[in-house]
């Protein structure tokens, strides 16, 4: 643990330099530890490393994945704030006002909030990344497309970039721990934009557990004694943000039965009057009708739910009985004396602004008359106070009537929708999790949240609910001005390649020369090189990157095999920033069929190369990068072995290939898998190695290939590889410190290793 | 064979003139005494849509193989030749009148497709026709006779599913009138004035609902049959209330039509509902007639444009066209700020303080406040989050009193804070921000601008509260129009406009389609929504009670208490039966439950129909489409008469 810990305060005296170098300005030590804050539910980022050692290991290296994305991110913003508004951490700024109303909650958004209001200029935001980007697109000369086009091409893109920044920029995300029912506990990351299915999808792959509909994320508070079972539907950040600094409420992952139950049993609610045995022997063909009845219409029917509750008064300790009905627009009472014709109904509450909450043990606490209650409160209230409305029944059915009859009237289609997805994931859950078993992990998912590499990655896998193009060429422009440092490389290169010295250089080093036997067109290298400008590139070369992949395909895990030699280099350096991607890509590419995958590896390889060209550090990043994902998959065996690396890299390289990047047209651009081909030749050998060290990788053998492309003669094997790997590491490092390639090779690696031995320990 | 003469009269002919006679023999067939018919008179026209109808039978010669002898007609009958296809005056539920022909010869169910398909109405299967209620019609009739839309001029159209020309199936397109025509069927009528909806029918009990069924057409008779007339008056409804794939892209009139039914079933208590609903419903329909007055029917929603591949696309556009760096566009695109000296109050228990000035900014979704406005550089006195927060206005247009009341959430409970504004701009920008960022927007929003229109014309409808009259200026509604007459006793305008209002925010974002469905669905969602009551006598029973129709079941009434006594599932019925002469329904259901009860106040043929009909409903699928199988509904709703 004391490993973790140095490695965290080195983390951030990385950020630190990162920061500079950046260029953005200089920024106070303090606010490097401000974003942590943020990003905290309540803990400060003492707390962070607190919650760290509750962790396991598996998820340690997905948090740190995440959390160095994150780093990344704020850190960006946090430059943005502090030139534009002179205002210190804005989460503490906003949460200071003496007020009385208690912004704490809310002082995650208002540091949102500054961000955007900040005259971020286009420049600014695209500038400090675009460095490399920018160099890339001179060269496009060989290209032949008009100049016009690419210039309107790089606009187009800068705007985008800008576009999704600014979008990012806003995405709140909160570090949350999640209680597992046999006491152990789950840490991950959650961002604003995903829901609470999403998150479920997370926890289905980090636990392994059967993926039935019951499996519900719920939330509880001691102060209150209260209990709710988020929708699937529900943004999970929200409520979570209205939780106090200080409180005790807590997250749980557990099977609910009544999550679902209505679907499952509709008669026990819409024909609740019905005898006990009518509804016991209901035939399927009439649940289903009763579904169809009340859900599948053109509008949703609340169980029409009357009967008496007791009712907490206001501020007293007495419960009193009124005769209570449900209707789809709110909670009705008939007053004494008077019939329940719907006019002469009084409003209790409508449910617009509440949820409603199980409530435990009022009988002691409140004297209710029984345990069976319920209530309905704003979901900000957290402590007791006179806008929340207690009531209680008769008994634990009547009880489970009206909160679920609640639900149905405040969620009404959403709710039914949400269990048609849930029993969709259930039935392609189990496949899903055996497959997951054999390979990768969970990882990717966690992923998405935190940086847009991860959303590239969660896009590679398919998953991906968001298809930004954009992210992509944003972690490049973040990761890229770090980046450039390492250039060395393109010496070799520049004798194939025309253009290219700067770029190359900027993208990786060592793969030039190995490109140059291999590839035949320069271009393609180019592009594969520098994400940004790739769009404009692919479009106006002539060279179809599709065919390169087509060809491609098979030779990599030669490739892989044969590169063991680069890869550690690469993957050293990148594996701590790209981290997301490297994870998420590995689920898809893994398993099974995807042996091709590795082909396409060349292709990622771009993004990483921008991030990290350096290199050499840790082999076992790798390693670990590929395992982290799969969170208990294999074993960290590999680890030490540097060549093991390679060949796991390589596979997670592949997946994003084939997960198609829908949105970037950089995929098809990656030229650089022809040399890949060419280089597989030799590989045969390294195979072995893959298979020792990559858990999901090995299986690739597949022949090498024909070394196709334009026969470029000399080059070969070398530089594809590289690539590849880089691109991996890229993704994993998610969070951005390029600064200094020694440095922060070390650094990672040394956090690899603790991270290993802990494991061993394990 | 014999000759023997038959009179026939022949319309075109006038109807002073005297009866044709023409010789026949029994064995000649229908046709052929036509077409004796046809060269008799002399005239050359079209007789294509002429039949012979039978005036003491009171049934059509349609079958023009037949003989004479196998229709049993002999000298003594007296046969009328007249077109099958007459003009017909439809009321239409938003209370208009069309003129259009409708073929009085078919069953009234092939009529109801054709009028249907002449008004490019959906699913026909769910509407019906049913007589007028007469005491109306003298009253009625004065007015109606200007308001007439005349449709009989369109053609059939022989396309089932109408192609779209303009926006409006082609047979609409043809003339300005009937664009006209086409537009009063798509869009909502504009509100109607109190008056007019106290004056209304309304039925006070189950009983007087039940009375109402009693009027529906029989569908497997013809109009002639059912003694309508040429020109006769017949209301189409919505008979069975089940909906089935409402497509705002398809249904325009469809929705309209049916929104109007709702409306009206609200207004005039048709449906119970409480005041909430109500208020609710009179915020929807504010909603729906702003709307629909400012957006014509091509309603596409043109909400913002979140798909950042729409955005993009458009921000090259703009790129294109200026040479303005993206800075500007970024800077367009950073909310705008509003600010101002406004009041806040804090109302606590126990204090008596009074409002107190401030300068106060809103940012985002936000509003902080300062001293003043020069010190607003500086940290603020206090930030107030509004996402989630209830907003409430406290509006007095007369006393110059503009208050929004807050009520934002806190771990501790709600804060209320009260903020006043000095004058209706001022207030309507404020409101308009607190509730946009009530439910997370800022101002950047698109909807800011509309927001603040509609707050504006909402203190525009409390100036004119004043008279209840007919409103003048076109946009402002008078509050009571959006009532039943029940809520227009109970409340002032002034209350009521300040009800409706609280009830608006909740629906203010909604598109002009979106609020159409939300009303329906909140129509559907009423507990009582889509019972169609029959007052019946149960076999072994000595009182009257009261059978309502479901879509998926049948529930007895008790009609002293008004409780539902028993509920009967459709899809627990093995079988139901009438019997014809003795004019009683059978039911038997699973488990050897067996119902029997005679109809008072309707035939039992229009109980069978509706229990028959539901069934017919509850058959059609996706699969099938639009396709209407007509013989599945004739079988299930026909009777006797089908066989």
């Amino acid at each position: 643990m004391d490993d973790i810990d140095a490695m965290f305060s080195d983390l951030l005296g990385e950020m630190d330099l990162l920061t500079q170098s950046l260029g953005v300005e200089n920024e106070p030590p303090n606010a490097i530890t401000s974003p942590p804050e943020e990003v905290n539910l309540s803990p400060g980022f003492t707390d962070l490393n607190e919650s760290l050692y509750e962790l396991e290991d598996n998820d340690l290296d997905v948090l740190m994945a995440d959390l160095m994305a994150d780093l990344n991110a704020t850190e960006l913003k946090l430059a943005v704030d502090i030139e534009n508004l002179k205002v210190p951490p804005s989460s503490s700024a906003s949460q200071p006002p003496p007020a009385t109303l208690p912004p704490a909650p809310q002082g995650l958004s208002s540091y949102d909030a500054s961000i955007l209001p900040s005259p971020v200029s286009l420049q600014g935001d695209v500038g400090t990344p675009s460095p490399s980007h920018q160099s890339p697109l001179p060269p496009p000369q060989h290209a032949k497309p008009s100049m016009e086009e690419i210039e309107a091409q790089i606009k187009a893109d800068k705007i985008k970039m800008a576009l999704e920044k600014l979008k990012e920029a806003k995405v709140k995300k909160l570090v949350v721990k999640v209680l597992i029912k046999d006491g152990s506990s789950k840490t991950l990351m959650v961002d604003e934009r995903q829901n609470v299915r999403d998150v479920l999808d997370n926890l289905f792959e980090k636990t392994h557990c059967d993926c039935n509909v019951d499996w519900s994320l719920y939330e509880t508070n001691p102060d209150l004694n209260l209990e709710r079972g988020f929708e699937d539907h529900e943004n999970l950040v929200e409520p979570l943000s209205g939780w106090t600094r200080d409180s005790e409420n807590k997250l749980h992952f557990d099977e609910r039965e009544d999550k679902y139950e209505v679907f499952k049993n509709p008669q026990n609610y819409y024909l609740w009057k019905k005898d006990k045995q009518t509804l016991k022997d209901m035939r399927d063909k009439d649940k289903e009708l009763l579904i169809e009845e009340n859900f599948c219409g053109t509008s949703i029917k609340v169980p029409d739910l009357e009967g008496a509750l007791y009712l907490r008064e206001d501020g007293k300790k007495s419960w009193k009985q009124k005769l209570f009905l449900l209707r789809a627009s709110g909670i009705y009472y008939a007053p004494k004396g008077k019939s329940k014709t719907s006019r002469d109904l009084v409003c209790f509450v409508q449910f617009d602004n509440v949820n409603v909450y199980y409530a435990k043990d009022l009988k002691s606490k409140y004297k209710a008359p029984t345990d069976y209650c319920f209530v309905l409160k704003h979901p900000q209230i957290q402590k007791d106070s006179q806008y929340i409305k207690y009531l209680c029944c008769d008994d634990p059915w009547t009880l489970n009537l009206w909160v679920t009859g609640i639900r149905i009237a405040k969620y009404g289609a959403a709710f039914y929708n949400n269990y048609k997805t849930a029993v969709k994931k259930t039935s392609s859950g189990s496949a899903w999790a055996n497959r997951i078993t054999s390979s990768t992990g969970s990882s990717p998912s966690p992923a998405p949240s935190p940086s847009l590499s991860a959303k590239h990655a969660s896009q590679a896998n398919g998953h991906a609910t968001k298809p930004q193009p954009g992210p992509v060429s944003q972690d490049m422009g973040m990761d890229a001005p770090p980046p450039p440092p390492p250039p060395p490389p393109p010496p070799p290169s520049s004798g194939s390649f025309p253009p290219p010295p700067p770029l190359q250089t900027s993208s990786l080093p060592p793969p030039p020369p190995l490109t140059h036997s291999s590839l035949p067109p320069p271009p393609p290298l180019i592009t594969g090189s520098f994400p940004p400008p790739p769009p404009l590139p692919h479009s106006s070369l002539p060279p179809p990157p599709p065919l390169t992949h087509s060809s491609l395909p098979p030779p990599p895990p030669l490739t892989h095999s044969s590169l063991p030699p680069p890869p550690p280099m690469q993957t050293s350096s990148l594996p701590p920033r790209l981290p997301p991607q490297a994870r998420l890509p590995p689920k898809p590419a893994c398993r099974g069929k995807q042996p091709p995958g590795p082909l396409p590896s060349p292709l990622p390889p771009p993004p990483p190369m921008d991030s990290l060209p350096p290199p050499p550090p840790p082999p076992p990043f790798p390693d670990d990068a590929t395992e982290a994902p799969p969170d208990f998959l294999p074993p960290p065996p590999p680890m030490t072995s540097g060549p093991a690396s390679p060949p796991v890299r390589p596979p997670v390289v592949a997946p994003p290939p084939r997960a198609s990047f829908r949105g970037g047209s950089r995929n098809q651009s990656l030229p650089p898998p022809p040399p890949d081909p060419e280089f597989l030749p030799p590989p045969p050998p390294p195979i072995s190695i893959s298979s020792g060290g990559g858990g999901g990788a090995p299986p690739p053998p597949p022949p090498p290939p024909p070394s196709p492309p334009s026969g470029s003669s000399g080059r070969k094997t070398a530089p594809p590889p590289p690539r590849r790997t880089t691109p991996v590491l890229a993704g994993r490092g998610g969070g951005g410190g390029g600064g200094g390639d020694g440095e922060e090779g070390n650094f990672m690696s040394e956090l690899m290793k603790a991270m290993n031995k802990k494991r061993g320990e394990d | 064979m014999a000759d023997w003469d038959l009179s026939v009269t022949v319309e075109e002919l006038g109807s002073e003139a005297p009866a044709l006679s023409i010789s026949v023999t029994s064995d000649l067939h229908i046709g052929g005494v036509i077409l004796k018919l046809v060269e008799k008179t002399q005239i050359k026209r079209d007789w294509s849509d002429h039949a012979l109808w039978w005036e003491q039978k009171q049934q059509w010669l349609l079958r023009t193989s037949w003989t004479l002898e196998k229709c049993e007609i002999h000298a003594d009958a007296s046969l009328v030749f007249m077109p099958q296809h007459k003009p017909l005056r439809l009321g239409l539920p938003n209370g208009a009148t069309v003129r259009l022909q409708a073929c009085f010869s078919g069953p009234v169910f092939r009529t109801l497709l054709g009028i249907c398909r002449i008004l490019n109405i959906r699913h026909p299967e769910e509407l019906s026709l049913l007589r007028p209620l007469e005491e109306k019609k003298k009253k009625k009739e004065r007015d109606a006779l200007d308001e007439v839309y005349d449709l009989t001029e369109v053609p059939l159209a022989s396309v089932s599913q109408a192609c779209l020309y303009n926006g409006m199936p082609a047979h609409f397109a043809d003339s300005p009138q009937t664009e006209a025509v086409y537009r009063m069927l798509s869009v909502p009528q504009p509100a109607p004035a109190p008056e007019l909806i106290s004056k209304q029918y309304r039925a006070a009990s189950v009983v007087d609902k039940a009375h109402i069924n009693s009027r529906w057409l029989d569908s497997s008779r013809s109009l002639l049959q059912q003694g309508v007339q040429e020109n006769g008056r017949l209301w189409l409804r919505f008979k069975y209330s089940t909906f089935y794939n409402l497509e705002p892209l398809y249904d325009a009139v469809r929705l309209a039509q049916l929104y109007e039914q709702a409306r009206w079933a609200v207004l005039l208590e048709d449906v119970d509902c409480t005041e909430e609903e109500m208020m609710l419903f009179g915020a929807l329909q504010y909603h729906i007639s702003k709307r629909s007055l400012s957006e014509p029917q091509t309603v596409t929603s043109n909400a913002a444009m979140d798909d950042l591949e729409t955005a993009l696309l458009s921000l090259e556009v703009k790129l294109d066209g200026d040479s303005n760096t993206a800075n500007d566009m970024l800077d367009n695109m950073a909310a705008p700020e509003l600010s101002d000296y406004l009041k806040i109050f804090r109302p606590k228990r126990l204090t008596l303080k009074g409002y107190k000035q401030y300068w106060f900014k809103f940012q985002d979704t936000g509003i902080s406040y300062f001293k003043s406005k020069e010190e607003s550089v500086g940290e603020p006195i206090q930030q107030i989050h509004l996402k989630g927060c209830e907003v409430a206005p406290d509006v007095n247009v007369a006393g110059q009193k503009f208050l929004i009341r807050l009520l934002i959430p806190a771990p501790e409970g709600m804060t209320e804070v009260y903020l006043r504004c000095e004058n209706e701009e001022q207030y309507a920008h404020w409101m308009a921000a607190c509730r946009l960022a009530s439910t997370g927007r800022s101002l950047a929003d698109s909807s800011f601008q509309s927001e603040i229109q509609s707050i504006r014309s909402f203190l525009a409808m409390q100036k004119t509260h004043g008279n209840s009259s007919v409103p003048a200026a076109d946009d402002a509604i008078n509050p009571h129009s959006l009532v039943s007459p029940r809520y227009q006793k109970k409340y002032k305008a002034k209350q009521l406009t300040q009800r409706i209002l609280e009830a608006y925010q909740n629906v203010a974002q909604l598109s002009w389609n979106d609020a159409l469905l939300r009303f329906l669905q909140i129509w559907q969602a009423l507990p009582d929504f889509g019972l169609s009551y029959v007052v019946v006598r149960f076999k072994g029973s000595r009182k009257d009670e009261v059978l309502g129709i479901a879509p998926n079941r049948l529930i007895r009434i008790d009609l002293g208490v008004g409780d539902v006594v028993r509920t009967w599932r459709y899809n627990n019925m093995r079988q139901w039966n009438v019997n014809w002469d003795i004019r009683q329904v059978a039911i038997e259901f699973d488990g050897n439950v067996n119902i029997a009860f005679s109809c008072v106040t309707a035939d039992c043929k229009i109980v069978h129909e509706f229990i028959g009909g539901y069934i017919f409903m509850s058959t059609r699928t996706k699969e099938q489409g639009d396709a209407l199988n007509q013989e599945l509904f004739h079988k299930l709703t026909g009777g006797h008469e089908a066989l």
